[in-house]
C-alpha cells in the first residue's frame, strides 16, 4: 500500500470523532438520531482508517525498523523544535486494532443502552437516571416502560471526545501527544463519571477519579519534564530506539536511591500509570467509577483509558529496562514487578466479596491491569502486550453484558415496580440464563476468557504466557502471587456467573428481566469472537500438539518493536500445569460453592472468612483511611491552615498591624500636634490675627476719594523725603 | 493612513484617552451611546495593535516601531515607546481583553459615563508601561494604571469595596515607592532614563552617587525593583490584597486585573530585573524559586479553601502567576542555556493564557453572581440543567485555567515545568503540589456550582435562574476560541515570544 | 531759549492747583476739573521732555495725543456719571456718595 497515504491516514483517524464531538455540542444536540448517527458514523470511520492501516502494518515486512512516521514542528523551543507527530509500529498497530473494535462496539452499544427509540421520561431530568415513561398500550393498559436518556446528544459528543483521545495516544510518536491524549480522556472520564452528575455519588466519584489520577499525572509530567531536559527529545524512536540515549540515560546517575537517570524517569512515568491503571495504591477511584453509564464503564475503565496506562508503560519498556542486564530486576522494575503482583492479588481478593455486579468486574479489571504490570516488571515485553490486548476485549466484553443484564433487570424493574430493588445486585438476579440467552453466552465466553479456560479462550494464552515467563526466569514471589490471583479470579467470576444466570430467579424482577435489543447485543457477539480468537495469534511454538500449527505471529509482529527482538521463553511444564490448576480448580470452586445460592441467604464465604469477610467487604478500608490521612489533613490545610491562619490571621495581621499602627501615629499627629499647635496656633491664630487688624484697620477706609487721595499723597511726600535726605 | 503607520504605538496608546474625552461630552443619560462609543473605540487600538503583530519583524532584534519625543530634557527623560516580542503580546492581551471586558459591563447602571471613561484611561495607563522605553515614562503609567482601578472598585465594587480599594491602593503605592526611588537613582547615576541606553552602558558604568559605588547603587534599586513587581505579580507572601480586591472589584474591573494588570509586575521582572540585575537575579534565583512554589503551593491550597466562589478564582491567580515566577527564577539561574529559554517561554506564554483564562473565569463567576446575588458556593449547587450552555462554558474554562492538555494552560504549564525541572528540580518537583491541588480547586467550584442535587431555590418563580445571554456568549467566544488555539498551535505566538527571549537573554 | 526747568516748574505749579483743587473741593465736576488740571501738566512735561531731550523721536508728542485722548474719554464718561449720579441722588457733593462705605 501506498506509504504516503497510509501516513497521511495516520493523520486522520483520530479527527472524526472530535469532529462529531464538535458537531454534536454545537450544532445537533436537540436532535437525538442526528447525534447518534453523526458520532457512530466518525467511530465507523475511525474503524475503517484504523483497520486499513492495521492491515497496511501487518503487510510490512520491517515494521519495527521501518515504521510509519509522520511529524512536524509544534513548539519553538530556542533554536529548536519540540516535533509531534504520528507513528505506527507493531505494537501502535496492534493496540490501534483492539481499540478501534472497541470502541466501535460501545459506540453502537450505547444506542440501545440509552433506550434510544423509547418514550421520553415522566419526571426525568438531565443529571439523573432516567426513570421509566408510562405508557397506554393498544388494550388500554397502562405500561412502565424504560425512557431514553435526557443527555442522550451529551452523552455521544462526550464519548466522541474520548474516542479522540485514545485515537491520540495510539497514533502518536512522542511521550507529548500521548500524554495529551492521556489527560483528554482524564477530562472525558471525568464528565462521563459524573455524567448522572445529579447524584452525589457520581458527583463524588468523579472528582475522584480525577484527583486520584492526577497525582499519578504530575509524576508523570515530572518524568516527562526529566526526560525531555535529559535527552532533549520526547520522541519514541529517538529515545526507546536509540541504543546511544538508552545507554546514555542508563549511565547517568541521579541522587535519589542511586538509580539511574532512566531507571528514576521509568519510575516517575510509571507512577502516572499506578493512577491512569489504577495500580494499588492508587485504585480506590476505579471501582467508584461505576456510578457512570455502563458503556463508560467498559469503554474507559476496562478497555480502553486504563489500558493506556499499561500501554505507557509498555511503551518505555526500553526506558526502564535500559540497565537491566537481562537477570537481577533493577530497583524500578522491582517496584514495577512488586506493584503489579501485589495488585493483582490484592484487587482479586476484594472482587470475591462483592456484590455489585460492575463493581465485580472492576476490581477484576485492577487485577488484571495488575497482571500485565507485573508483567512488565520482570521483563516479559510480549506476554503484557498480548495480555493487554486479550484483556481489552473480554472485559469491554464483560462490562458490556454486564449492561446487559442491569439493563435487563431494569426492565423488569419497570414492571413490577418495585423500585428499591437494586437492579445491579447479583444478590437480586439468579435464572438470567434463559431470560437473556444471548447475554449469557457471550458471558460465559467473556467470563471464561478472564479465568483462563483452557486452550480456547485468549485469555488462557495470554495469561500462560505471563506465568511462563515468571517462572522460567525464577521470579518466584511473582510467580506464586500471580498464580493465587488466577485462581481467586477463576473463583469470583464464576461466582459472579452463577449468581447471575444459574439457579432459579431470586426476585420477582429477574423472573421478569428481557433480552436487550441488537444494538447492544450484537457488539456482544463481535467481541466474543474476539475474546476466544485473539488467543490464536500467540500461541507459543513449543506448546505440546497445537504449538507451531498456527504460527505465534504476535510474537514476531510485537517483538519486533523493540531494538533487540525479545526470544519467547522455552516451554516448562509447570507453569502450564498451574494455570491448569487454578483456572480450573477456581472455576470448579466457584461452581461448586454458589451453585445452591438461594434469595436471603447470607453468601457463603461470610462464615469460613469470618472478619476478613467484612474487611474484603469494605475493600480493605482504603477509602476510609485516605479520607481521614489524606483528604481531612488537606482540607484542614487549606480551609484553616492557609486560609485562615497564614493568610488571614498572619500575613493580613501584620498588613493591619501596619494599617493600625499608621492610624494611631495619626491620630497622636492630630491630637497633640495638628489640633493644638498647627491648627491652634497656625492656622486659627493667622486667621484670629488677621480678623482682628481687619477690625482695627477698617477705619481707614473712610469711603472718601479725598481722603485716601490726601493719604496717597502725605506717603508720596514722606517717600520722598525719606529719599531726599537718606539717598 | 501615513501618519498613523509611522506612529502606531502612539496611536494605540493614546486612542483610549480621546475616546474618554469623547464621551466626556456625551450626555450622562444617553447610556446606550456611551457604552456603544466606548466599546467601538476600544476595538480601535485592538484592530491596530493586530496590524502591529503582523508588521512585527521576529527576527529583528532589538525593539520597533520606535517613537521618541522630547519630553522633559532638563532631566534627561524622553517620550521613548517602542515594542520587542515580550511587550507586543502583553499589548495584543490587553487590548484584546479591554473589549471583553467593557461589553461585559453593559449591564452596568450606575454612573455609566465615569465607569466607560475610567475604563478607558485604565488601558491607556496598562499599555504605557508594556511599551515604554524610558524608566520615567514607565513609571508615570505605572501610576496611572492604579488610579482608575482604584476608583473602579471603589465605585462599583460590592460590599466590602472599601477595604478592598484601600488595601489595593496603599499596598501598590507602597511597593512603588521604592521603585521610584530606584529610578531616579539610575536617571541620576546615567544621565538618562532611556532603557535602550541603559541595556547599553549598563556594564560599563562607573562612578558615584551620593558616595555610595555603582555596586550599591545597583544592589538598592535591585530590591527596590523586586519588591514593587513583586507586590503586583503578587508573590507569596505579598499576595493577600489580590483575593480582596478580585473579589470586591466589578466583574469587568477583575479581569483585567487578574489578566492584565498582574502581568505587569512579571512583565517588570521580565524587562527590568533580569536584563538589567543578572548577577544578583542569579544569586537570589534560588529565594525567588522558593517564593514561587509558596506561592504556586499556598495559592492552590487557599484556593481550595474558599466557599466564595470569585474568592476561589482569585487564588488560583496566585497559584497561576506562581509558574510565571517558578519559570523566570530558573531563567535567572542558568541565564542564556536552552533550558532558560525554555522556562522564560512557558513563563510569557503562562501570561498569556492566564490572561484568557483568568478573564474568562472572572466574567463568567460574574455571570452567575448577577443572576443569584450571591457568590458562596453552598448556595449553589445542581445548576448544570438550569443553565447547561452556561456550564459547558463554564467546564471549558475551567479546564483551560486547570490545565487541561489540548487546551492553553497546559502547554504553559508544561514549558515552565520542562525548563526549570533541568534548572531547579527541587523546586520543580514541590510545585508539583500544587499543580495537583490546581485540579483540586477547579473540581470543587465545578461541582459545588454545576453538579449535584439541584439547589430548588433557583429552579422556579423570581430567584429562576435564567441562561447565559448571547452578549455574554459574545464576551466570552474569543476567550474560548484563543484557548483551544493555544492549546492546539500555540506556535504562532510561542514563535514571537521565543525569538524575543533569545534575543534578549 | 527758555531753559527747560521753567517749563517743569509751570507744570509743577499747574499740577499742584490741579492736586489741590482735587483735594479740596466737595464738588465731584470740580474734583474732575482738578483731574483735568494735573493731566495737562504731565502733558506739558512730556512735550517738554520731548523738545529738550530728545526732539528727533516722536514718542513724547505721541503720549501727549494719547492723554489728550485718555483725557477726552475720562471727561465724558465722568460727567456722564456724574449726571447720572445727580439725578438719582440729586446731589454732586462727593462726601454724600458713601453707599460703599464700611
Amino acid at each position: 500500500m501506498n506509504h504516503e497515504f497510509v501516513t497521511t491516514l495516520i493523520w486522520l483517524v483520530p479527527l472524526p470523532p472530535l469532529l462529531a464531538f464538535f458537531l454534536i455540542v454545537l450544532f445537533t444536540n436537540r436532535s437525538k438520531a442526528l447525534s447518534h448517527t453523526i458520532a457512530v458514523g466518525a467511530a465507523l470511520l475511525s474503524w475503517l482508517g484504523s483497520m486499513i492501516i492495521f492491515i497496511a502494518a501487518v503487510g510490512e515486512e520491517y515494521l519495527g525498523e521501518h515504521p510509519f512516521l509522520s511529524s512536524i514542528n509544534w513548539l519553538p523551543t530556542g533554536d529548536t523544535f519540540l516535533q509531534i507527530g504520528v507513528q505506527i509500529d507493531p505494537l501502535s498497530a496492534a493496540v490501534l486494532f483492539f481499540v478501534a473494535w472497541t470502541i466501535l462496539a460501545i459506540f453502537v452499544y450505547s444506542v440501545g443502552y440509552h433506550n434510544f427509540g423509547q418514550p421520553k421520561g415522566d419526571h426525568d431530568q438531565p443529571g439523573l437516571p432516567p426513570h421509566g415513561a408510562t405508557v397506554t398500550d393498544a388494550h388500554g393498559h397502562k405500561h412502565t416502560v424504560l425512557s431514553v436518556e435526557p443527555m442522550y446528544s451529551r452523552f455521544f459528543a462526550f464519548i466522541g471526545l474520548f474516542a479522540f483521545g485514545m485515537y491520540t495516544l495510539v497514533v502518536s510518536d512522542n511521550l507529548l501527544t500521548l500524554f495529551v491524549g492521556w489527560e483528554i480522556m482524564g477530562l472525558c472520564s471525568y464528565l462521563l463519571i459524573g455524567f448522572w452528575y445529579g447524584k452525589p455519588s457520581a458527583r463524588n466519584a468523579a472528582v475522584k477519579a480525577f484527583m486520584t489520577t492526577r497525582v499519578g499525572d504530575v509524576f508523570m509530567l515530572l518524568g516527562l519534564a526529566f526526560l525531555y531536559s535529559a535527552t532533549g527529545t520526547l520522541n519514541y524512536r529517538e529515545i526507546f530506539y536509540n541504543q546511544v540515549t538508552l545507554d546514555a540515560l542508563a549511565k547517568a546517575t541521579t541522587p535519589f536511591l542511586g538509580m539511574s537517570a532512566a531507571g528514576l524517569i521509568g519510575l516517575l512515568l510509571f507512577i502516572g500509570t499506578v493512577g491512569k491503571s489504577a495500580q494499588w495504591p492508587l485504585h480506590a477511584w476505579l471501582p467508584d467509577a461505576m456510578e457512570g453509564p455502563t458503556p463508560v464503564s467498559a469503554m474507559i475503565h476496562a478497555a480502553t483509558m486504563v489500558s493506556a496506562g499499561v500501554y505507557m508503560v509498555i511503551r518505555i519498556f526500553p526506558l526502564f529496562t535500559a540497565d537491566w542486564g537481562g537477570y537481577e530486576l533493577t530497583t524500578t522494575m522491582a517496584i514495577i514487578g512488586f506493584i503489579g503482583a501485589f495488585t493483582a492479588f490484592f484487587a482479586a481478593t476484594i472482587a470475591v466479596a462483592q456484590n455489585d455486579i460492575k463493581r465485580v468486574l472492576a476490581y477484576s479489571t485492577i487485577s488484571q491491569l495488575g497482571y500485565m504490570i507485573a508483567a512488565l516488571g520482570i521483563g516479559a515485553y510480549v506476554a503484557a502486550a498480548f495480555h493487554l490486548i486479550t484483556h481489552a476485549f473480554f472485559k469491554a466484553l464483560l462490562f458490556l453484558g454486564s449492561g446487559s443484564v442491569i439493563h435487563g433487570m431494569e426492565h423488569g424493574v419497570m414492571h413490577t415496580g418495585n423500585r428499591k430493588v437494586d437492579p445491579q445486585d447479583m444478590m437480586n438476579m439468579g435464572g438470567l440464563r434463559k431470560k437473556m440467552p444471548i447475554t449469557f453466552w457471550t458471558f460465559l465466553i467473556g467470563g471464561f476468557a478472564l479465568s483462563g479456560f483452557p486452550l480456547v479462550t485468549a485469555g488462557f494464552w495470554s495469561k500462560d504466557e505471563i506465568l511462563a515467563d515468571a517462572f522460567v526466569h525464577s521470579h518466584w514471589a511473582i510467580f506464586i502471587t500471580l498464580a493465587l490471583a488466577a485462581l481467586m479470579t477463576a473463583f469470583y467470576t464464576m461466582r459472579q456467573i452463577t449468581l447471575t444466570f444459574f439457579g432459579a430467579p431470586r426476585t420477582e424482577e429477574a423472573e421478569h428481566a428481557h433480552e436487550t435489543p441488537w444494538t447492544m447485543t450484537l457488539p456482544l457477539v463481535v467481541l466474543s469472537v474476539f475474546a476466544v480468537g485473539y488467543g490464536w495469534v500467540g500461541i507459543p511454538e513449543h506448546f505440546p500438539l497445537i504449538g507451531g500449527l498456527i504460527p505465534n505471529w504476535f510474537h514476531e509482529f510485537v517483538g519486533g518493536t523493540l531494538l533487540k527482538h525479545p526470544k519467547p521463553v522455552d516451554f516448562n511444564i509447570v507453569p502450564l500445569l498451574t494455570s491448569l490448576v487454578v483456572a480450573l480448580g477456581g472455576l470448579g470452586l466457584g461452581w461448586l460453592v454458589y451453585k445452591d445460592f438461594k434469595a436471603g441467604q447470607p453468601d457463603p464465604l461470610e462464615k469460613p472468612l469470618g472478619f476478613m469477610y467484612q474487611v474484603l467487604k469494605n475493600k480493605y478500608y482504603f477509602d476510609e483511611f485516605y479520607g481521614h490521612f489524606i483528604i481531612k489533613p488537606v482540607v484542614w490545610l487549606s480551609e484553616v491552615f492557609t486560609s485562615k491562619w497564614i493568610d488571614k490571621t498572619a500575613i493580613d495581621g501584620i498588613l493591619h498591624a501596619f494599617g493600625f499602627a499608621t492610624d494611631g501615629l495619626g491620630h497622636t499627629f492630630r491630637i497633640y500636634l495638628d489640633a493644638p499647635v498647627i491648627n491652634g496656633v497656625i492656622g486659627d491664630g493667622s486667621y484670629r490675627l488677621t480678623q482682628w487688624a481687619g477690625k482695627q484697620l477698617r477705619f481707614i477706609q473712610t469711603g472718601r476719594i479725598q481722603a485716601y487721595l490726601a493719604t496717597a499723597l502725605a506717603v508720596a511726600l514722606v517717600l520722598a523725603a525719606a529719599y531726599f535726605f537718606l539717598a | 493612513m501615513d501618519f498613523i503607520s509611522t506612529h502606531l504605538l502612539t496611536t494605540i496608546l493614546f486612542f483610549p484617552v480621546v475616546a474618554a474625552l469623547v464621551i466626556f461630552f456625551i450626555p450622562g443619560d444617553q447610556v446606550k451611546t456611551i457604552r456603544w462609543t466606548a466599546l467601538i473605540a476600544s476595538l480601535v487600538p485592538f484592530g491596530l495593535s493586530v496590524w502591529l503583530w503582523f508588521s512585527f519583524d521576529p527576527n529583528k532584534p532589538g525593539f520597533q516601531f520606535e517613537e521618541i519625543y522630547p519630553w522633559y530634557e532638563a532631566i534627561h527623560s524622553s517620550f521613548h515607546l517602542g515594542v520587542d516580542g515580550l511587550s507586543l503580546t502583553m499589548v495584543l492581551l490587553t487590548t484584546l481583553l479591554t473589549p471583553l471586558a467593557l461589553l461585559a459591563s453593559f449591564n452596568i447602571k450606575e454612573k455609566v459615563k465615569a465607569f466607560f471613561m475610567l475604563f478607558l484611561f485604565l488601558e491607556t495607563g496598562m499599555l504605557g508601561v508594556f511599551m515604554a522605553l524610558d524608566l520615567l515614562i514607565f513609571f508615570v503609567f505605572w501610576e496611572i494604571g492604579l488610579v482608575p482601578m482604584y476608583f473602579l472598585i471603589n465605585q462599583w465594587g460590592s460590599s466590602n469595596r472599601n477595604y478592598a480599594s484601600l488595601k489595593f491602593m496603599i499596598y501598590t503605592m507602597g511597593g512603588s515607592l521604592g521603585l521610584l526611588l530606584a529610578i531616579q537613582m539610575l536617571g541620576v547615576l546615567f544621565q538618562t532614563y532611556d532603557l535602550v541606553t541603559l541595556y547599553e552602558r549598563w556594564t560599563t558604568l562607573e562612578g558615584t552617587l551620593m558616595g555610595m559605588p555603582v555596586g550599591t547603587v545597583k544592589a538598592v534599586s535591585f530590591w527596590a525593583f523586586v519588591v514593587a513587581f513583586a507586590i503586583k505579580v503578587p508573590v507569596w507572601p505579598f499576595h493577600t490584597w489580590l483575593p480582596d480586591a478580585h473579589t470586591e472589584a466589578p466583574t469587568a474591573g477583575s479581569m483585567i486585573l487578574a489578566g492584565v494588570l498582574l502581568k505587569l509586575g512579571a512583565y517588570g521582572f521580565l524587562r527590568l530585573v533580569l536584563p538589567l540585575y543578572p548577577a544578583e537575579s542569579q544569586y537570589f534565583a534560588g529565594w525567588l524559586a522558593f517564593l514561587a512554589v509558596m506561592a504556586i503551593i499556598f495559592g492552590a491550597l487557599g484556593s481550595f479553601g474558599q466557599t466564595d466562589f470569585k474568592r476561589l478564582v482569585a487564588y488560583s491567580s496566585v497559584n497561576h502567576m506562581g509558574f510565571v515566577l517558578l519559570g523566570i527564577a530558573a531563567a535567572a539561574k542558568a541565564s542564556g542555556t536552552l533550558d532558560a529559554t525554555i522556562a522564560l517561554n512557558g513563563a510569557v506564554l503562562q501570561m498569556f493564557n492566564h490572561g484568557l483564562s483568568s478573564a474568562g473565569m472572572f466574567f463568567l463567576v460574574g455571570v452567575i453572581y448577577e443572576r443569584t446575588h450571591t457568590r458562596n458556593l453552598d448556595e449553589f449547587g445542581g445548576l448544570f440543567p438550569l443553565v447547561p450552555v452556561y456550564g459547558g462554558i463554564l467546564i471549558f474554562t475551567s479546564m483551560a485555567s486547570l490545565g487541561l492538555p489540548g487546551l492553553n494552560g497546559f502547554v504553559s504549564e508544561f514549558l515552565v515545568v520542562r525548563g526549570s525541572w533541568a534548572i531547579l528540580p527541587g523546586f520543580t518537583a514541590a510545585a508539583m503540589i500544587g499543580l495537583l491541588m490546581t485540579g483540586a480547586y477547579i473540581l470543587k467550584g465545578v461541582r459545588k456550582v454545576l453538579h449535584g442535587p439541584m439547589n430548588e431555590r433557583w429552579a422556579h418563580g423570581e430567584h429562576k435562574l435564567t441562561e447565559i445571554n448571547a452578549r455574554e456568549i459574545i464576551v466570552m467566544a474569543p476567550l474560548m476560541v484563543l484557548m483551544l488555539v493555544l492549546g492546539i498551535w500555540p506556535a504562532w505566538l510561542l514563535d514571537v515570544i521565543n525569538k524575543a527571549m533569545t534575543l534578549l537573554f | 531759549m527758555v531753559p527747560l526747568s521753567w517749563y517743569l516748574i509751570l507744570a509743577a505749579a499747574l499740577f499742584s492747583i490741579g492736586l489741590f483743587g482735587v483735594l479740596s473741593r466737595k464738588n465731584a465736576i470740580a474734583i474732575l476739573l482738578g483731574i483735568e488740571l494735573m493731566m495737562n501738566a504731565v502733558n506739558i512735561n512730556l512735550v517738554a521732555f520731548w523738545r529738550y531731550a530728545n526732539p528727533t523721536l516722536m514718542a513724547g508728542q505721541v503720549f501727549t495725543i494719547i492723554v489728550f485722548a485718555v483725557a477726552a474719554a475720562e471727561v465724558a464718561v465722568g460727567l456722564a456719571l456724574v449726571i447720572s449720579i445727580y439725578r438719582r441722588h440729586n446731589t454732586v457733593v462727593a462726601e454724600d456718595l458713601n453707599l460703599m462705605k464700611w
